[in-house]
């Protein structure tokens, strides 16, 4: 996964850079491993590095006022940093994954990249659009030739997001998830942003901004792991707020996993509005039972298990005046494998919790994703392997319980069929 | 009868086309710089003639007038007004609908336009400052303007506005250096070849809300309001990208309501009444102050804010291209018998009476419009249905040897009525398609204009500002504002 940021101003006088740098520090969320920003203006200039945007963005070299940017979870070795070269001309900035090019045979002793830059042809708007309309898979992409001109959409399915966004008569902005306009867009008081449909496509060249239907696509195979966990609660994903979701998450799981307990505390940050609606809707007090230490990070999303831990201890001191002779309900929005769980099970009961009862703002991960989600072998997964009552025993909680996947369908409001479960049931779409 | 018009627009064809339905049967005459290819079979149609020539230069107009021996002219665009074109008639006895120069004033200095609604306290009126000199500016942008317009102090074709939203701290040494550069671009660039106003730069407040056009016919005694009209500017499909003359404009009864038998509506029946005072005000004190009498048509370009309610962001002296479309569209009664009354000051002898069916107007425009029009111009028009209703009218196009070329700003304005808004808008969506280009340049049109998501989007802004600026009503704060700077203490304005 990664998120993908496109700015395409038309005055030439604008300087895009800090725009495009608040802009991914406001999708840092989906990627914190790798940043790139490409500018395009009288020449064409990229900074990229390993990092986070802070980080990596530190001062400006190039100007321009059209720029392609990407934050990326994967670490450098792992690949090229995004936004990538396709051709001589043409930027990508991509979100999700190609799985396979219709008309062309995968070359399976190139790259991922090395297959791509293959099987596009020519760098025109025109060619552009109808090398995308040729893959399959989940993804959602933002593409730049050197004219420049900026061709963005999202794969036939929608798995991955894509909103529009404006700047006043200046221009417009593709990007990942709509936070990113509330932090460099136009303040629009209905909408912060136009969601792109899947099939559609969106392009900018100087004289010109206008979208383009591709063809009727009305399969939809939505990632419910948005809603769950990536993207920011602020955003809103396919029209649905992510937090109105995650709300309704806590909600259900009060539903379904109810218990006698004296506090209600969530992991931060993501599971940090289920337990605040978890409490609402039983009456049991939310209380902040973590302080963090240093910078804030995603500890999930980290490529290895030390750091991951790392991770987890220093965001998760416990507050131990919060849970001492309490009955605790911990909510957390997802486990695979569980040794972080465990380690904060273990540090809340030393800090003096008489019980913990772990609930699960998403069901079981049981299965890899096609679609670029890093989840690890289906081997190393818990809850795969184990049912709830041992998962409490090995994490040392006193009782354990997973949102249920229909109960994560009626969380997002969306159909059955409109979503892809496939890493909590291992059916996919088919692409 | 003989009327001569002055301008070939899409507005011109609208009114030209208004005239010819009337039953006094009057013969066509149009004076513009292209040979707008629908006023130019109407004006053959009546056995009247066309003249190509320059519009702003009253000695011609007047000269074709005379030669012709018209009984009234019907002065289209603002320009001829700002030039005295309508002053120049009226010298030598020939009646005119168009607003003279002095009473103009209102819609050519956006600066004057302002300071006259402050001196009579016209609501609506929105905070600002002009300056003569690019250099008077910079000290103001550096320390006080945050989310502001950048305007030409004059009228310049409707170019050169910049609205710039400074409310990210952390973006505000980017959009500072723009606003500068712009500011400088507006004394050096749009306002070249404007000498007729001490005021070159306008700055005023940044306000959010559904904006709308009320167009009144006026003998300077009584003030006839025609419904109002949503007109669109940013180019593009979404509300995206740079601003144009106006890309298509809706109307449906006389406050925008969603369709005939639809109890939405983006403008309510109050605020279509304090719209119309708003402009009753403005005319009253421009002849006040001018002791001129205005005979024409006066438009507030308005805007439902959040801190006024109906307010003005500027003023039109003549009808708005492409609203033109939609108010004569609806328009019942005679426009010569208008034409007339207005002439003999007897306006209150009419009765102005308008039809409720929705209207929407789509322009298509070649690209390169509207920033780079000379890749714009020039290129034939081909138009594959049959025009003989009238519902395409010509705009931005020139007549030359029987082929049709762009003049690099909107080539024809799509005219499609309808019981509602969205049922009008894919009227209009059919027609556009049928225009375009025969060497392959690429024509846009906004094809979101009217749509069903595009009504409820600008009903749902309308409610959030109306709901904002009631709460100050109740409270007393209408149009104040009001400021807390550390060390000065309490500034109020309003």
């Amino acid at each position: 996964m990664a998120g993908i940021l496109g700015i395409y101003l038309f005055d030439e006088r604008w300087d895009v850079y800090n725009f495009g740098v608040f802009g991914l520090m406001a999708l840092q969320h989906r990627g914190q491993e790798t940043v790139g920003l490409e500018v395009f203006g009288k020449s064409r200039g990229k900074i990229e590095g390993e990092g986070l945007v802070d980080q990596v963005l530190v001062n400006n070299k190039t100007a321009g006022h059209i720029c392609l940017g990407a934050v990326s979870p994967y670490p450098a070795s792992n690949g090229e940093i995004q936004p990538i070269r396709l051709s001589e001309n043409v930027s990508l900035a991509i979100d999700g994954k190609i799985l396979r090019i219709d008309g062309y045979q995968w070359d399976p002793t190139l790259s991922y990249e090395g297959n791509l830059r293959r099987a596009l042809e020519g760098d025109s708007v025109e060619e552009i659009q109808e090398f995308f309309s040729r893959c399959r898979g989940g993804f959602s992409y933002i593409a730049l030739n050197g004219k420049p001109e900026m061709v963005a959409g999202r794969g036939d399915l929608g798995v991955k997001p894509l909103v529009l966004g404006k700047m006043g008569f200046e221009g417009g902005i593709v990007s990942s998830e709509s936070c990113v306009m509330d932090i460099i867009g136009e303040r629009v008081p209905i909408s912060p942003a136009e969601n792109i449909e899947p099939g559609e496509v969106r392009i900018f060249t100087p004289l010109s901004a206008h979208a383009e239907r591709l063809r009727n696509c009305s399969r939809r195979a939505y990632c419910s792991f948005e809603y769950v966990y990536l993207a920011r609660p602020d955003s809103y994903i396919n029209e649905i707020p992510v937090y109105r979701v995650r709300r309704k998450i806590g909600e259900v799981l009060a539903e379904e996993g109810r218990v006698e307990a004296d506090v209600v505390i969530g992991v931060p940050e993501t599971a940090v509005p289920f337990a605040m609606a978890y409490s609402n809707s039983t009456g049991i007090p939310v209380e902040k039972g973590f302080e963090l230490t240093g910078r804030r990070v995603r500890s999930a999303m980290k490529p290895n298990q030390i750091e991951r831990l790392k991770g987890v201890q220093l965001k998760l001191n416990v507050i131990s005046e919060a849970v001492r002779g309490k009955r605790v309900v911990l909510i957390d929005d997802s486990v695979v494998r569980g040794n972080t769980l465990a380690n904060i099970v273990y540090l809340m009961k030393e800090k003096g919790a008489k019980e913990i009862h772990v609930r699960i703002g998403s069901p079981h991960i049981v299965s890899h994703c096609p679609f670029g989600v890093e989840v690890p072998p289906e081997d190393e997964l818990i809850g795969r392997h184990l049912p709830e009552e041992k998962i409490a025993e090995v994490v040392g909680a006193d009782s354990f319980r997973y949102l249920s996947i229909d109960g994560l369908v009626e969380a997002t409001g969306l159909k059955f069929d409109d979503l892809c479960l496939g890493c909590f049931n291992g059916n996919y779409p088919e692409v | 009868m003989k009327v001569l018009l002055v301008g070939g627009a899409g507005r011109e064809h609208a009114i030209a086309l208004t005239l010819a339905r009337s039953v006094h049967q009057p013969r066509l005459y149009c004076l513009s710089e292209m040979v707008n290819p629908g006023i130019k079979k109407l004006v053959d149609s009546s056995m009247g003639e066309y003249f190509r020539g320059d519009i702003n230069d009253p000695g011609h107009v007047a000269n074709v007038a005379e030669e012709v021996g018209v009984d009234f002219v019907f002065v289209g665009p603002e320009e001829p007004n700002f030039h005295g074109v309508p002053d120049r008639l009226e010298e030598k006895g020939i009646p005119c609908i168009g607003a003279n120069r002095a009473v103009s004033e209102l819609e050519m200095s956006k600066a004057s336009m302002r300071d006259l609604q402050w001196k009579y306290k016209i609501p609506g009126r929105l905070w600002y400052k002009k300056f003569r000199t690019y250099e008077e500016a910079i000290p103001y942008i550096e320390e006080y303007a945050d989310s502001i317009a950048l305007k030409p102090a004059r009228q310049a074709g409707g170019k050169g506005v910049k609205v710039i939203e400074d409310f990210q701290v952390y973006l505000q040494e980017d959009k500072r250096r723009v606003k500068r550069e712009h500011a400088e671009s507006i004394v050096k660039e749009y306002m070249r070849g404007y000498e007729d106003t001490e005021y070159r730069l306008l700055i005023e407040e940044r306000v959010w809300g559904p904006e709308y056009t009320l167009h009144c016919f006026t003998d300077g005694r009584t003030v006839l309001p025609m419904p109002v009209v949503q007109d669109n500017k940013h180019a593009f499909d979404g509300d995206l990208g740079m601003e144009t003359g106006g890309m298509g404009s809706v109307s449906c009864g006389m406050n925008l309501r969603y369709g005939i038998d639809d109890e939405r509506s983006i403008i309510t029946e109050e605020e279509y009444k304090r719209s119309v005072e708003i402009v009753r005000m403005m005319i009253e004190a421009i002849q006040r102050e001018t002791d001129k009498k205005y005979h024409g048509v006066v438009a507030g370009q308005m805007m439902l804010t959040s801190v006024w309610g109906p307010t003005v962001i500027e003023m039109y002296s003549r009808l708005g291209d492409p609203e033109a479309a939609n108010v004569l569209a609806m328009l019942r009664t005679d426009l010569v018998e208008i034409c007339e009354a207005i002439i003999g000051e007897r306006l209150n002898t009419i009765k102005a009476e308008f039809d409720d069916r929705a209207v929407v107007v789509k322009a298509v425009c070649p690209e390169g419009y509207p920033n780079k029009r000379d890749l714009a111009r020039g290129h034939p028009v081909r138009i594959s249905v049959d025009n003989g209703t009238g519902s395409i009218l010509w705009a931005s196009a020139d007549l030359v040897d029987g082929r049709v070329l762009t003049g690099g700003s909107r080539i024809v304005e799509c005219v499609g009525t309808g019981s509602s808004i969205p049922e009008a808008s894919s009227v209009a969506e059919r027609l556009c398609g049928a225009v375009s280009l025969e060497d392959g340049w690429k024509v846009f049109h906004r094809s979101d204009i009217g749509s069903e998501k595009f009504m409820e989007r600008r009903i749902a802004l309308a409610n959030m500002a109306r709901e904002i600026y009631q709460y100050r009503e109740r409270k007393g704060l209408l149009g104040k504002r009001m400021m807390w700077i550390p060390g000065k203490g309490l500034v109020e304005v309003g």
